[in-house]
Formats: structure tokens, C-alpha cells, sequence
């Protein structure tokens, strides 16, 4: 008998019922989020020493390399950038930025669209496609991120996005960091040491 | 003496331990108990967290399956292990095939109790341990003393000399944010050229076939997207209905492991690399492993198979407070260790692991599945007496003290004579020593008993 048959000869049982499993998500216990200001909601735990991300406000898609300009300037990090090859974000006018679409390993900033943000947690919400890879967003010390105000949601419920899974789904809240030597805090533990949403309200 | 008593001992005099474990393990507990009180209803979320699990746990069979026919259809490979040998062989036999001379791995208990360090190197496969603390084990050569902060028994100065010993660039100022730059730089180019990427899983999701794991450190991505092949080994209670039964399980376990309402990165990795996508692995395997949890289910520890290794019992236990976790002897310490080490190494070898506990119930009080971990333990004690593993001492002791107990006249004078001799053993309210009891009062004195009986004052009080 292979290990598969004998595992699932012990476990034979009837069929979950759906609504039984259902029924163990009626009004889940959550911090409460003021649905009616999602964005102030989502700010202020971005702001949590936990989280430690800043922000900035853009008006629209053009602003986005003037905000980044302005972001990488005030770390006295170069204008050098890794931008994944997303349409929305290679049609904007990056002149002055020197832009490359793979990371390096030791990148300094990567920039990403994030493709939700709850304000339960802060998490910005990526999912992996062929216009957004998952290791620029692990490599680089600044994680710069695009987040529409729109796209900002109460719960962790509302993260899994609708249609086929992606290859990965994942969900950042925060920046890389350890507690793993004498329960100490430390940033930048492997990954990210900094993160940066920009909100894109419009 | 028995090799957990003689650890445990050499533990309790090692004053350099009672700190490192101090430090970690005292600041986990305030920080749960912030994010506990913080949390709407939290006694709530533990009921249901547990019901989640018990649905999952009555159900294993058909969500297992559910789960592998999700994750084929995403393109990834099932394998299921019946022994830990066997789930060793299984990724010794996938690295094999992939011609790997390395592997990254990210920081998995599962990986642990199955002895993957072990046979990775007996097969010749280079290992980088990615997590922090596993970095730190390793370079030390061993075992995790905590399932969350597995380098726990360290201290900032054995750490700091162990990396200036062993990283090509060590760091020059002695914090511990320089130490944990050392490791980044030590690490980063590790990860980025290793052949496979092994983890664990927190939670794999039964309608979609995705492997969900977190990390604080960023440290699985890491050792996950860049190589060839990515190989999960999991548990198979690890399965949750949907992701938002694992949602809901995510804001019990990262609130109850370091009190964060959530860890840095949550993933959830849905088969290999698309077409299109500039990372991920070309391959994905998920090897499914029993290793005694069938029998758990079966042998009356099914609710041990809730446990979402959060490590809140042992950082609330007072045993684990004074020895840490290498006394303990198993892959896993403290309260949830207690139990499952029997389990996993033999209950003969464990006797007297199971009697490590004062019963005081704290790990239930704070285990975010309501594990009764102290009924569990209790369970163990009846087996050993059962199956006759306890010493004749005990045993007779224990008989002769049921046959005087049941004739209760017998008793009465039994206790009262013992009373009157322990009187003349003590001076100003207790007894400095005591014949054969030497090992209980060279550490402590023992109260001296009340001048009568309980029932000797019972009968008296009652009379008019």
C-alpha cells in the first residue's frame, strides 16, 4: 500500500459540509476599521512602529517619478531604480532615473503596485504576473510602493482578489525585520530595511 | 538519574541560559498581552480558532485530498510520507534529480522533527539555514531551543562571538543590528545561488492547493523564489478549509507568537513559476507527512493536531522559564513539546518529561487553539502507570499510600502520628531537613504542619 493509500485509509470520515465549514466564518472576531475613513484607517497602522512605513500623496500617474525623485533624495539614495516591466508604470516619463527591470542582489530601491491595501493591518496586497515579479520587492533595501486610494479595503478578508490564483500571492506589512537575537527588534533583517506607499488619490 | 532529569539539571545551573531564555521569552509574554488586550473578544477568536481546526481534524481525509487535486491543477507535485525517513528520502530523491549541490532553507519545525538537517548532509547537499536564528544554530552546530526564536538560548555577546568566528565579514560595532547586518551579507548571495528552496507550511488551503507561509524576516521568499525547485514538507493537519478559515487562524498566530497583529510577509504559493513570470521555480513539491499524526487522531490526542506552533505555552511556562528548550530532549520544548515528544520519540525514553509540569494550566490559559495541554499531559502520566514505566518506588509508594487510604480509621491515626513527628523535625514554622526527603529540602524548607489533623480540627469545630 503506498504512503497515500494507508494516510488516507486512517483518515476515511464523511465529506466536509460546506456550510459547516461557512459557518465557522459568521462575524469573525477583528479590530475594528472605520469603513468611512478607509484611508485614514490604513495610514495610521502604516504609521505603527510595527508597520514603520512613510507615505506621500500624489494627485495622479504623472506625479508618480517626481514622488520617487523626492522619496530617494530625502534617503540620499541615487535615482536609480528597478521598475518591473508594468505598463502603467513604464508610461510614465522617467527622465533623470536610471531604470533596469531585473534586481540586483544587492538593489537599492525596486518600485511595485500594490494591488490593494487593508486597513486592518496596514498590508499592501501583491500578487506575482509576467508585469510583476516577487524578488525585486525581497532584494532591495527601499520597497517603494503604488497604492490607489480606491484600492484601499477594511479587512484582511477582502485581500484574495477575484479570478485565477497567481503563482504567489503575498502580503507585505512591513519591512524585512528580526526579533531573532535576545527578542530585539532590527530592521532590514534579509530584505527591505525601508518601505514607502505613495497613495495615489484619484 | 534519567538523561532528561541530568539536562535539566545541568540546565538549572547554568546561569547564562536563565537569562538568554529570560530575555526573549519576558518579552514575548508583554508583548502578547498588549496585542491580546487590544484584540476585540479574544476568548471568542480562541473558540472558533479551535472549531476551525476540530472541522479540519474530523474532515482530514476528504480535505487532503481536496487540497492535492488543487495543487496538481496548479502544476505542482504531490508526495505523501508516511515516516519521517520516508519524507527525508523523498526530498533527498527530488534534490537528487534536480542535480542539487545546495539548498536554502527556511525555517521549518516540520523539517526538524523529520531529521532534514541530518539527511540532507548525509546525502552530500550543501544546507544554508535563512532564517536569523536557524543561521545562528547552525553555525553553532545545534538544535532550536524554541519553535519561534529557535537561537533563544543565545546571548548578544555568544552570538557576537560566534559570527566573528565564522562570517568572511563580520561586524566591527558590537549591537545587534551590526550582527544581524553581518548575517545579511553573509546570507544574500547564499540564498541567491542555491539549487533548491525548502520551507514548511503554516497553512495549506484546502480549495486552492496554495502552501501559505509567514516570515518576519522575508527570509522564505528569499530561499523560495530564486531556485529551480522549491520543496515544501508539511504536517497534515496543516490544512485549513479556504483562506479566510487560514485568515482568521494568521491573526491568532502572529498576536500569540510575538503579539503582532500580523507577521511582515504572509505568501501564499499557488504551484510553479507561469508562463510569462520572470521568478519562481520551474518546480513545486509538497510532501504531505503523517509521522504518528494519524495515530494522534485515532489515540485520543486528536486536539494536539489543532496546535499552529505560536509557542505561547512555553513562553508561558514556568518549567520551560528556568531550563529553556534543549532539556526538554525532543524537536519540540515546553508544554506542546511534552506532549508530542512521546509521540515522536517513545513514551519509555520520556517518562519523566511528562511529570516535567506543574499543572498549572498557564499554556491552556494562552494557547490560541485551547489546547488542554495539561489534560494531555495527564493522559500521558495514566499511559505510563498503564503500561508499567513507572518506577517500583513509585509504584509501591503509591500502593501503599491507596491501601491506607482506603481504610479511613487507619489513615486518620497514620496521619496523626505523622503530624507529631514532623512537629518535633521543626523549628519556628518549618523543617529544615527531612529523612528521606533530602532531595526536596537541600533546595527548601518545608512548612511545619498545624499542631492537628484536618479532620482532628474538623470534628473538633463541629462539636457544640
Amino acid at each position: 500500500m503506498s504512503a497515500r493509500d494507508a494516510i488516507l485509509a486512517r483518515l476515511k470520515g464523511p465529506s466536509p459540509d460546506q456550510a459547516e465549514a461557512d459557518a465557522l466564518l459568521v462575524a469573525p472576531e477583528r479590530p475594528a476599521v472605520d469603513e468611512a475613513a478607509l484611508e485614514a484607517e490604513f495610514l495610521a497602522r502604516l504609521a505603527l512602529p510595527s508597520v514603520n512605513a512613510s507615505h506621500d500623496v500624489i494627485g495622479s500617474m504623472a506625479d508618480l517619478p517626481a514622488a520617487v525623485a523626492r522619496y530617494l533624495a530625502g534617503q540620499g539614495e541615487a535615482r536609480t531604480l528597478c521598475l518591473p516591466p508594468d505598463p502603467r508604470l513604464t508610461a510614465c516619463d522617467w527622465g533623470g532615473f536610471t531604470l533596469h527591470d531585473i534586481a540586483a542582489p544587492d538593489e537599492a530601491a525596486a518600485l511595485a503596485i500594490a494591488r490593494r491595501g487593508i486597513a486592518e493591518t496596514g498590508s499592501l496586497i501583491f500578487e506575482t504576473s509576467p508585469a510583476a515579479p516577487m524578488l525585486p520587492n525581497f532584494l532591495a533595501l527601499h520597497h517603494i510602493v503604488l497604492l490607489a486610494v480606491r484600492d484601499i479595503a477594511p479587512y484582511l478578508e477582502d485581500a484574495p482578489l477575484t479570478g485565477p490564483q497567481p503563482r504567489a500571492h503575498y502580503w507585505v506589512t512591513g519591512v524585512s525585520g528580526t526579533t531573532d537575537i535576545e527578542g530585539t527588534y532590527v530592521r532590514g533583517a534579509h530584505g527591505p530595511r525601508f518601505l514607502h506607499v505613495i497613495l495615489l488619490r484619484n | 538519574m534519567s538523561a532528561f532529569t541530568d539536562r535539566a539539571d545541568a540546565a538549572l545551573a547554568d546561569p547564562i541560559l536563565k537569562i538568554a531564555v529570560e530575555r526573549t521569552a519576558g518579552t514575548a509574554e508583554a508583548k502578547r498581552t498588549i496585542a491580546i488586550d487590544a484584540f476585540p473578544d479574544f476568548e471568542a477568536a480562541r473558540t472558533r480558532a479551535a472549531a476551525i481546526k476540530d472541522h479540519v481534524i474530523a474532515h482530514l481525509g476528504p480535505y487532503l485530498e481536496q487540497f492535492e487535486a488543487n495543487a496538481v491543477a496548479a502544476g505542482a507535485k504531490v508526495h505523501w510520507a508516511s515516516t519521517a525517513d520516508e519524507a527525508c528520502k523523498i526530498v533527498i530523491d527530488i534534490c537528487q534529480a534536480a542535480g542539487a549541490k545546495s539548498v536554502a532553507r527556511s525555517k521549518s519545525m516540520l523539517g526538524e522533527e523529520i531529521g532534514l538537517p541530518h539527511a540532507l548532509a548525509e546525502a552530500g547537499i550543501g544546507r544554508v539555514e535563512t532564517d536569523l536564528a536557524e543561521h545562528i544554530i547552525q553555525l553553532a552546530d545545534e538544535r532550536p531551543s524554541h519553535i519561534i526564536w529557535p537561537a533563544m538560548h543565545k546571548t548578544r555577546e555568544q552570538v557576537s562571538a560566534l559570527f566573528k568566528a565564522k562570517h568572511r565579514s563580520p561586524h566591527v560595532e558590537e549591537t545587534i543590528a551590526a550582527m544581524a547586518q553581518s548575517a545579511r551579507r553573509e546570507l544574500r548571495t547564499q540564498m541567491l545561488s542555491a539549487d533548491v528552496g525548502i520551507s514548511g507550511a503554516n497553512f495549506l488551503i484546502a480549495d486552492s492547493g496554495a502552501v501559505c507561509t509567514v516570515t518576519n524576516e522575508g527570509n522564505a521568499e528569499l530561499s523560495l523564489v530564486p531556485p529551480r525547485v522549491h520543496i515544501v514538507t508539511a504536517g497534515i493537519e496543516k490544512i485549513v478549509p479556504s483562506m479566510p478559515h487560514a485568515i482568521h487562524m494568521l491573526r491568532m498566530l502572529a498576536r500569540s507568537a510575538t503579539g503582532a497583529a500580523l507577521t511582515q510577509y504572509t505568501t501564499f504559493y499557488t504551484g510553479p513559476k507561469r508562463a510569462g513570470d520572470r521568478d519562481g521555480p520551474e518546480e513545486m513539491h509538497i510532501v504531505l507527512v503523517d509521522n504518528g499524526r494519524t495515530k494522534m487522531r485515532d489515540e485520543g490526542l486528536a486536539e494536539m493536531l489543532r496546535c499552529i506552533r505560536c509557542g505561547a505555552c512555553m513562553n508561558h511556562c514556568v518549567v520551560f522559564r528556568q531550563i529553556g528548550g534543549h532539556a526538554y530532549g525532543g524537536t519540540y520544548p515546553g508544554p506542546m513539546g511534552a506532549v508530542l515528544t512521546p509521540v515522536l520519540d517513545g513514551l519509555a525514553p520520556n517518562r519523566d518529561l511528562i511529570h516535567a509540569c506543574t499543572l498549572n494550566g498557564k499554556c491552556q490559559e494562552v494557547c490560541p487553539v485551547r489546547i488542554p495541554l495539561p489534560t494531555l499531559l495527564k493522559g500521558w502520566r495514566e499511559k505510563s502507570w498503564r503500561e508499567g514505566l513507572e518506577p517500583t518506588s513509585m509504584r509501591a509508594g503509591l500502593g501503599l499510600w491507596a491501601w491506607v487510604a482506603t481504610r479511613p480509621r487507619l489513615y486518620r491515626l497514620g496521619t496523626t502520628i505523622a503530624v507529631r513527628v514532623l512537629r518535633l523535625l521543626g523549628t519556628k514554622g518549618w523543617i529544615a531537613k527531612l529523612p528521606l526527603a533530602g532531595g526536596w529540602t537541600r533546595h527548601r524548607d518545608m512548612p511545619k504542619p498545624a499542631a492537628q489533623t484536618f479532620m482532628a480540627q474538623y470534628k473538633k469545630a463541629r462539636r457544640p
